[in-house]
């Protein structure tokens, strides 16, 4: 396995976010996240490259709250959970962000190098830069704008791309389809399934369930924190419960 | 023609000083207080080494710079790293550091007010003003120095995850990017800066243990008026400053009695009526 969640929990003050879940993530594979919102499927994600650990620093640092974590996550047969997220971006596990947050400040190129930012070797990440204008040539176009006049769509391709910048392993997209047109969204779900073909192993949180369920070679749902239910998305689909209290389909 | 020359070289000044103040405020969200004591302490440093101890004046300011900036990196070690992510502490911290900074000068060197002399002397005349040498070399400094942090923010690797950091420090974190490391060194280049500016200023101005606190509220000011955490606004607000107090001291009869005020006035009207500033950044995690 790739990716090994075993036994997480996340608790902020007395709400429990995530909730002794365990899942996992084979080499290869596109696996999706779904669950109504509030589910934890965010919180799971940042759990694992360790910005909820990073959070609970700064909330014991300046006592504003505390935040539990407890769990083990495992990658590539290593444990990272006691891993800072600066320093497991390293190790080939990248998150892409909900709301995609590229640095609102800098040009297209400056944020899609910030995503290099860890690869020493300049010929290498103008490589990666290479493969990134390949699959999004709109980032080329505008590789001296500043980002934060980009489109919506064109902000979520950024993101990817950047990412795509840190050479991942596991590439966790967090909602990427989130406020876009309906075509500007096939065109995201295009390039994931791009992605994958480049053989990099996807994790998708997603609301957008039936797309989803289409990519995916096996999906999860989460509810309060919990994984309740996995399998195909026929399978799921054809769960009279599941399909209806967890997906509102 | 004061107004033009005075109002260069203060503005010049608090655009580094602000500089300095905005860069680790946006790494590190530290608002140090203690920023312009370090422009005193460098100007304290250059006087004992230069006059006191006798020593090349450029040699001396070298020192003194390095000095100023290593005593920078080890009070942010033991005293602001270990609580850093609590704002009020570091508030407080950073006056007592700059009160302890004060009084130990003052110890060492009594209240007296003291100069250090210039690298160059002479003058010309241009409409009638005198123009010293000395003002020109350090105007001439502090743009080389500006144009040196340009480069070390727009060109390399280091000054990309800077600014990284100043606008979104968890995606920062995501892209590998080492917080506590980038602060470290953050600090060191603000410091540094104040310390350049206080050595390159000495010789204008008068020292006194006091010193550190006019400059801190003109600093805050340019800091408000161009936005906290943008260094583009900061290099704007400090040559508006300079110049408009520049122009209250020269144009208004009896107008350096008004100098204090032209600051902290400019201040309230930018806070009332556009607190973000000129070039104000909204940060990420108030979005």
């Amino acid at each position: 396995m790739l990716l090994e969640i075993a036994h997480l929990t996340v608790r902020y003050e007395k709400a429990w976010l995530i909730n002794d879940l365990s899942m996992s993530v084979d080499t290869g594979e596109l696996v999706s996240l779904v669950g109504p919102n509030g589910a934890g499927k965010s919180t799971t994600l940042r759990a694992i490259t360790g910005l909820v650990a990073w959070e609970r620093e700064i909330k014991r640092r300046s006592t504003a709250g505390n935040i539990h974590l407890e769990g083990t996550v495992s990658f590539n047969g290593e444990r990272i959970d006691h891993i800072p997220a600066h320093e497991i971006v390293k190790r080939g596990l990248v998150l892409c962000p909900e709301r995609r947050r590229p640095f609102r400040e800098l040009t297209v190129l400056e944020n899609l190098m910030a995503g290099a930012y860890l690869e020493r070797d300049k010929k290498k990440s103008r490589e990666t830069l290479e493969k990134v204008y390949e699959l999004f040539p709109v980032l080329q176009e505008r590789s001296k704008q500043i980002s934060g006049t980009l489109s919506g769509g064109e902000q979520q391709m950024l993101a990817i791309g950047r990412a795509f910048m840190s050479e991942p392993k596991l590439l966790c997209i967090d909602e990427p389809s989130t406020g876009l047109s309906p075509l500007m969204r096939r065109d995201v779900f295009d390039k994931i399934i791009q992605l994958k073909s480049m053989g990099i192993t996807i994790l998708l949180v997603e609301q957008e369930v039936r797309t989803v369920f289409k990519m995916a070679t096996r999906n999860y749902v989460l509810s309060s924190g919990k994984i309740i239910a996995q399998g195909s998305g026929e399978e799921l689909l054809e769960n009279e419960v599941i399909r209806k209290t967890y997906l509102g389909l | 023609m004061n107004i033009i020359i005075s109002g260069l070289i203060m503005g010049s000044m608090l655009a580094l000083l602000g500089i300095g103040f905005s860069l680790i405020f946006g790494v590190a969200r530290i608002v140090n207080i203690a920023h312009t004591a370090f422009y005193m302490l460098a100007a304290y440093f250059i006087y004992q080494l230069s006059i006191k101890l006798g020593l090349n004046p450029i040699l001396g300011m070298l020192i003194a710079v390095t000095t100023v900036t290593l005593l920078g990196l080890l009070v942010y070690k033991f005293l602001i790293d270990p609580i850093r992510e609590h704002e009020g502490a570091v508030l407080i911290a950073t006056i007592a550091l700059a009160m302890v900074f004060q009084e130990g000068v003052l110890l060492s060197f009594t209240g007296d007010y003291l100069t250090v002399d210039f690298l160059i002397d002479g003058f010309f005349t241009i409409g009638g003003v005198k123009v010293f040498y000395q003002q020109l070399l350090t105007f001439g400094m502090v743009l080389l120095a500006m144009a040196v942090l340009w480069f070390l923010l727009m060109k390399t690797k280091l000054g990309l995850a800077i600014r990284s950091m100043a606008e979104d420090r968890e995606i920062a974190n995501l892209m590998g990017m080492n917080e506590s490391r980038l602060a470290m060194i953050t600090l060191g280049i603000s410091v540094a800066l104040a310390g350049f500016t206080g050595a390159v200023l000495a010789p204008l101005t008068v020292l006194n243990p006091y010193m550190w606190m006019e400059p801190l509220i003109m600093m805050m000011a340019v800091v408000v008026l161009g936005g906290l955490g943008s260094i583009k606004g900061s290099v704007v607000a400090a040559f508006i400053l300079g110049f408009a107090e520049a122009a209250v001291v020269f144009l208004i009869p009896q107008g350096a009695f008004l100098k204090g005020s032209v600051a902290l006035t400019i201040m309230i009207l930018v806070l009332l009526m556009r607190p973000e500033g000129l070039f104000g950044i909204v940060f990420e995690e108030e979005r």
